[in-house]
């Protein structure tokens, strides 16, 4: 077997990732202002499609940032959209089809807490975090483009945000449009969720491509990626929730936002710690 | 740099990922299933039954005995209702329908009878009516779209008592709900 070693850490790839996560949460803060100074009024095409745009901002903040600093060591940008693509197609295709009409499961994952984490772990995670894998194995992954492990954070970054981008749009076109204020909050959680998580995988992508790994190595790095999406979505739901009646649930997305760019800071820190300390021990070598 | 050739190693760790997700699915199916058919017993005027977990069930009114509503259901929330009605000692089950369609007819909006027939439902003898109506907010400034409600009624004839179990589901749900309430009707004794 040939052993070939990343050899740099490609600073921009993370400048990017932590620029993305405060350029959501700018952005979320300037939409709401926006929504409340303004008040605009929509008819139900001009929401749609309003709910429609602002589903593609997180990917195209993110692109914006990837393509101005991807200069030193660019990776094809055709080949970065296409996995972008090819993450939204899953979703399309598979993702949201299998979650929500065979496992139905906004119909049972509230039933209780175990639900919610069993159902968000077994189901959701790993339906999510497999198709994103497989957005990029499937595609680039054995493609001489993929020659550094910190490509595979890239890519799988581009396939989560096509899936979150999907995601996004499905909610807006199933609500008939959405209110501004509190769903574009809601699209930056999703996006933000769905980046962090696809940058473990990402992370473990690259690995099992340049270097030897055990056979448990992928599938670690799924069900990792898997427990920390369904516990996300537990816990997110924990801290937007403000009070519960008996006729309904009061929830301030405000909270979810903060606790999602938290945990997006730290995921991606994390990541970057490993990738580092992996760098720096085979620099030893 | 040079690229890692695909190895049996990656081939077999491809199929690990695979199989973990396939297995984690099987789990999730299975969990799903055992939330979605939990059940509590249920026991009013000797009539008892195992009314699904979790779901809004309201106090028993007049030959109402329960109504149990599924809250998390899109569209119309799937609903079962049990009654308990009294009956002549030479009334027959037809007669029952007849005049449970005639109610229909007056409560519900846009009621058509769909089909009534004589069935065996897990080894009773059974009246069974279909029939869909119109579900529709009567506040005219709500803006939800009525929604299509199909609904099945069991009607058993027990000495000088009706027992009517029925089924309520959105047009889009009601396939996919009646296998747990097939589960709800093989659980009523009375």
């Amino acid at each position: 077997m040939t052993e070939s070693k990343a050899v740099h850490e490609r600073k921009h790839v993370w400048r990017n990732e932590f620029l993305l996560i405060i350029s959501l949460v700018v952005f979320v803060g300037v939409v709401y202002a926006l929504d409340g100074a303004i008040k605009p009024v929509f008819t139900t095409s001009t929401l749609l499609l309003t709910g429609v745009f602002l589903a593609l901002v997180p990917a195209a903040i993110w692109l914006v940032f990837f393509y101005m600093q991807d200069r030193l060591e660019p990776e094809p940008k055709g080949y970065v959209v296409g996995v972008f693509a090819l993450g939204a197609l899953f979703a399309a295709a598979v993702g949201v089809p299998l979650i929500e009409n065979v496992f139905r499961v906004s119909h049972w994952i509230y039933a209780s807490t175990t639900a919610t984490i069993l159902g968000g772990i077994l189901v959701v995670g790993f339906t999510q975090e497999f198709l994103k894998y497989a957005a990029v194995r499937y595609s680039i992954y054995h493609s001489d483009e993929f020659d550094e492990a910190t490509d595979g954070v890239i890519y799988a970054t581009a396939a989560g945000l096509g899936y979150a981008t999907v995601l996004n749009i499905q909610f807006v076109v199933s609500n008939g449009g959405v209110d501004l204020g509190t769903g574009v909050i809601r699209m930056a959680i999703v996006a933000l969720a769905q980046a962090s998580f696809s940058g473990i995988t990402g992370y473990f992508l690259g690995r099992a491509k340049f270097e030897s790994e055990q056979i448990w190595w992928m599938p670690l790095g799924i069900t990792l990626a898997a427990i920390f999406n369904g516990l996300f979505n537990w816990l997110r739901g924990l801290v937007s929730q403000t009070s519960v009646s008996l006729s309904n649930v009061a929830v301030n997305p405000w909270p979810g936002l903060a606790f999602a760019a938290i945990v997006a800071f730290a995921t991606t820190g994390i990541v970057l710690w490993l990738v580092r300390r992996n760098l720096s021990m085979q620099a030893g070598k | 740099m040079e690229n890692k050739k695909i190895s049996l190693g990656d081939r077999y760790a491809e199929i690990t990922v695979a199989l973990i997700t396939i297995i984690a699915l099987i789990g999730g199916w299975f969990y799903k299933s055992s939330v979605e058919n939990s059940s509590v017993p249920f026991n009013v005027e000797g009539i008892t039954a195992q009314a699904p977990k979790g779901w809004l069930q309201s106090e028993p009114s007049g030959d109402e005995l329960l109504r149990t509503t599924d809250r998390s259901s899109s569209g119309y929330n799937t609903t079962y209702i049990l009654r308990k009605i009294p009956i002549a000692a030479d009334t027959s089950a037809s007669q029952v329908a007849s005049l449970l369609t005639l109610g229909h007819g007056q409560d519900l909006l846009a009621f058509r009878l769909l089909e009534q027939r004589e069935v065996t439902v897990y080894g009773k003898t059974a009246y069974e009516i279909s029939y869909v109506y119109v579900e529709s907010n009567p506040n005219l400034t709500h803006k939800n779209i009525p929604s299509v409600v199909r609904g099945i009624d069991y009607i058993y004839m027990n000495s000088d008592n009706a027992v009517v179990v029925s089924f309520w589901a959105d047009d889009r749900n009601f396939d996919i709900d009646l296998g747990r309430f097939h589960l709800f009707l093989q659980s009523i004794k009375y």
